[in-house]
């Protein structure tokens, strides 16, 4: 498992490399990553006798964190899903990528966002299963965005990366909650009953649902999922089909076992479900770009596992794991069979398209079966699903029913709205030459197609599937059978019903489209996001330019009486921990009038060059002063520096304006003295009161030590490159990227110019 | 030397003239022949024996830094043959190697290792990995300071940015 996680990892490294040079076939290496993936279905094909296997990494053991990896039914159905779509959109890219596209960016993505979604489904320590689930929105946001060159790309992209972050956030919350209420942050090993009476029982599973809901595209937050169609088609059936938009699902069910015993969890979820899915479907009614159909019918799709998982009983999590799979099978399918149609006509617009059947027989058999398992018609798996998923809303109520059939029945008709693509007169763009597609193409949709034939017409097999996930996630045993024909039962009715409403809305689309555009609210997810957008960036530029614009004198102020607020609330709040620390030494006095004398006589230095030489002066005093307390280090130091300040301030001279700063006006003047003077009194007080306090002093530590452990005489030097050395890390990384910043802002003027300026015109 | 400065650096480089009143005078480029070459070896006899005595990375690279600076200034180009800003991504990466290499081999990250070995030319002699951290820290501390300082002179002093009146 640990394998099936990583070796994407490492290979997405290589793809990167081998993109440029292998071009499309790269699709070869990155489909062999999947391959300890779907290796897995041998343990899980021995799965309710075998128990879960385990396989631990440490990493952080202090923190508890380990790369945990727990093979239980549930995850590994999962973990097989992601590794079957994922070989298959790899080898399928090979054919569908145009020959200039950057391959080696595409598949190291496409990898990295494997491996993430497999981490995240088998992970069993919950603070690795955050770090995955951000990396499956960091990848997906660089595999949206990845025809960058588009702005609806990058819109799309940012979209789904700014609503998958707020949920990242709420489950990072969740996850600490979890942990520090169920006292482990290993899944297995939490301890449920405490987290169930702990009072951060409900708002870790209120944080959860939000992050579920974000990433799941759950009403309000679908608006992401459609704008994410703008990646590239494979990407879509991978993204849509199999993994980013179920980790949501995944975490429900997960962690329904958690929560599932409160009326909240499934009084949340199942209602925002259904509407999900009524919602969803009626929207992917009205589309016309078949993408976004399917990206649309995901939403409505995702809101029905939702509703399902959510009942948080053995009956829907059944019925659930069952559709998981049907819902794989004919997405992807149909995702690959759109990126067909798109490859050979070059356009997605179902107005443009018709008759597609003669031109296009294979892969219209390919759609017609996934389309009709997506609509729910014998005997495909989706029909099956159906009825268990009626069955299910049916113990919860008629309404629950009433809802469920109508999202069925505008999902059936949406089915069908596809389809029309291959049906009637031939029709397609003019300058297309459609002919059908290469194998690399049809091969992919048309196994995933047959997989949702198989499904329905060999329903032991998605039963000993989902059977075996149902057993692995601790469900109470549940007796249903998958079956196509189980006797008259009020499901099977209801599906009548569905049948009828669907064949009626299919009769009257022109209808229903009017109606649709008539009952187009004004304000929907998509204008709300853009608003909150735009109002955060008119907010940010505001702020920048009352704070920001001010003259840097100005800047300084404010941030002087906020630094001295701030110490000043400090000092209030615990004035005990802050103790005079007795006198400094005397023979530092000659030093220290130095640097007062520099001090004063930079703010009454009347030029520049001046005022820099004084600024010396306290620089260099300091250093005698580093000399008196007997820090050769320190002074050495302050010496270069002092040096190459020097040297900055007289390159920098030469772009600055001539004259004296900025006039100011008599009460300035005192509000400055009066600044300069408080600050420099309460830095002297604070530091000389609060040197010791709270902690022992360390140094002794590091006297008696640096030679034994570090080696060397120098303490100073041995706290800098052993005992912290990661602080010395961290602070020559920043020294690097000041630099680089300067180096910007220096250039800055130089670029701009050079194409315009009136040299080169000349 | 010149034509393979020129393509090595990355900088868009203004006309020589920018840099022509810092450069040329007879007693600065005297001074500054000498003065380089003792600087740059004082500046490595910090870096060597900042383990046991004051010195260490940080302060030279300040040091070499001055010493470049000078350099640049006496003869209008620089002594070194690459991008200063180069210098930085380099100096990270060999302080993270040398910080990861005892982390791979199952000690913590960074931790730094120290022995000695007796030859017959130096006598006892110690080693520390610590001076392998130290040379990236130098090579950080160089390649800063010398962008910021080689940037400033690189511009053209009465360019303007757009926008500043």
């Amino acid at each position: 498992m640990t394998l099936a996680v990583l070796l994407p990892f490492l290979l997405a490294g290589l793809a990167a490399w081998l993109g440029p040079r292998l071009g499309r076939r790269t699709g070869y290496v990155a489909a062999l990553a999947f391959v300890p993936a779907l290796l897995l279905a041998v343990p899980l094909s021995g799965m309710p006798g075998t128990p879960p296997a385990l396989e631990v990494t440490r990493w952080v053991p202090t923190l508890d964190l380990a790369l945990a990896f727990r093979g239980d039914g549930f995850s590994l159905l999962f973990a097989l899903l992601i590794g079957v779509i994922g070989a298959l959109a790899s080898l399928y890219s090979v054919a569908y990528l145009s020959e200039r596209e950057r391959f080696g960016r595409f598949y190291a993505y496409l990898l990295l966002f494997g491996g993430s979604m497999l981490g995240l489904v088998l992970s069993d320590n919950l603070v690795a299963l955050f770090g995955f689930w951000e990396m499956t929105s960091v990848t997906s946001f660089l595999l949206i965005g990845l025809w960058h060159t588009r702005s609806a790309a990058r819109d799309g992209a940012v979209k789904a990366f700014l609503v998958s972050v707020i949920g990242g956030l709420a489950l990072l919350a969740a996850v600490a909650l979890i942990g520090i209420a169920g006292g482990s942050t290993s899944l297995s090993g939490l301890d449920v009953d405490a987290l169930r009476a702990s009072p951060l029982f409900t708002p870790a599973l209120l944080l959860t649902l939000l992050a579920a809901f974000t990433k799941s595209a759950q009403l309000p937050f679908h608006l992401w999922l459609p704008t994410a169609m703008e990646a590239p088609t494979p990407v879509s059936a991978f993204l849509h089909s199999a993994t980013m938009v179920k980790a949501g699902v995944v975490l429900v069910a997960k962690f329904g076992l958690l929560f599932g015993s409160s009326a909240l969890w499934s009084g949340i979820i199942v209602p925002v479900g259904l509407a999900t899915l009524v919602w969803g479907s009626w929207l992917a009614l009205r589309q016309t770009d078949l993408k976004a159909l399917l990206a649309y019918s995901t939403v409505s799709q995702l809101g029905l596992l939702m509703s399902l998982y959510g009942l948080a009983d053995a009956e829907g999590r059944f019925a659930a794991t069952a559709h998981l799979l049907n819902h794989a099978a004919f997405k992807a399918a149909l995702f690959f069979v759109v990126g067909i149609v798109d490859h050979e006509t070059g356009t997605r617009e179902l107005p443009m398209l018709g008759g597609l059947r003669r031109v296009l027989p294979l892969t219209f058999a390919a759609a017609l079966l996934a389309a009709l398992s997506m609509a729910g018609l014998p005997p495909l798996g989706g029909f099956i699903s159906k009825e268990l998923f009626y069955e299910g809303m049916l113990h919860h109520g008629p309404l629950f029913l009433a809802v469920a059939v109508l999202g069925s029945a505008l999902t059936f008709a949406y089915s069908f709205r596809l389809l029309r693509v291959f049906w009637g007169p031939l029709r397609h763009p003019e300058d297309a030459r459609p002919h059908e597609a290469p194998p690399g193409l049809t091969v992919p949709a048309g196994l995933l197609a047959l997989t949702a034939l198989v499904f329905g017409l060999l329903p032991g097999t998605a039963e000993a599937l989902t059977r075996t996930a149902q057993g692995a996630l601790n469900f109470a045993e549940y007796g249903g059978h998958l079956q196509l024909w189980h006797g008259v039962t009020p499901a099977l009715l209801a599906t009548l019903l569905t049948w009828g409403l669907g064949g009626l809305l299919v009769w009257q689309a022109g209808r229903v489209g009017d109606l649709q555009r008539r009952l187009t609210p004004r304000t929907n997810a998509n204008t709300v996001y853009y608003a909150l957008v735009d109002g955060t960036n008119i907010v940010a530029s505001r702020l920048i330019a009352r704070t920001q614009g001010l003259a840097l004198p100005d800047q300084l102020r404010i941030m002087l009486v906020a630094a001295g607020l701030i110490t000043g609330y400090g000092v209030w709040r615990a004035p005990q921990v802050f103790h005079a620390i007795g006198t400094p030494p005397l023979a530092l006095l000659p030093t220290a009038a130095l640097l007062v004398a520099g001090a004063v006589g930079v703010l009454l230095a009347r030029s520049r060059l001046t005022a820099v030489v004084v600024t010396g002066l306290t620089g260099f005093g300091s250093a005698a002063a580093f000399l008196g307390l007997r820090a050769p280090d320190l002074a050495l130091t302050q010496l270069l520096v002092e040096a190459v300040t020097v040297i900055l301030f007289l390159l920098a001279f030469r772009f600055l304006p001539g004259s004296r700063d900025l006039p100011r006006t008599r009460w300035r003047y005192g509000l400055d003295v009066g600044l300069a003077a408080s600050a420099g009194v309460g830095a002297t007080l604070l530091v000389l009161a609060s040197v010791r306090f709270l902690a022992p002093p360390i140094s002794p530590y590091y006297l008696e030590n640096s030679y034994r452990l570090g080696g060397g005489k120098n303490v100073v030097n041995v706290i800098l490159v052993d005992f912290r050395g990661f602080d010395t890390l961290g602070e020559i990384t920043v020294v690097g990227m000041v630099a680089l910043a300067v180096l910007g802002l220096v250039r800055l003027g130089q670029r701009g110019r050079t194409p315009t300026s009136a040299e080169e015109e000349e | 030397m010149s034509p393979k400065r020129r393509k090595s650096a990355t900088l868009p480089r203004p006309s020589e003239a920018a840099a022509a009143p810092l450069a040329g005078d007879p007693i600065l480029r005297s001074v500054s022949r000498a003065a380089f070459a003792l600087v740059i070896l004082f500046a490595m006899l910090l870096l060597w024996r900042g383990h046991n005595a004051p010195g260490g990375g940080f302060i030279a690279g300040l040091m070499t830094a001055c010493a470049l600076i000078l350099h640049r200034m006496a003869y209008g180009h620089s002594a070194l043959r690459l991008d200063p800003a180069r210098l930085v991504p380099w100096g990270l990466a060999l302080s993270l190697v040398t910080g990861l290499v005892p982390y791979l081999l199952g000690r913590p990250f960074l931790k730094s290792d120290y022995g000695y070995i007796t030859t017959a030319l130096t006598g006892e002699f110690e080693w520390a990995t610590a001076l392998l951290f130290d040379l990236g820290v130098y090579l950080v501390v160089v390649g800063a300071s010398l962008a910021i300082a080689y940037g400033l002179i690189d511009v053209e002093p009465d360019e303007t940015v757009e926008g500043d009146g």
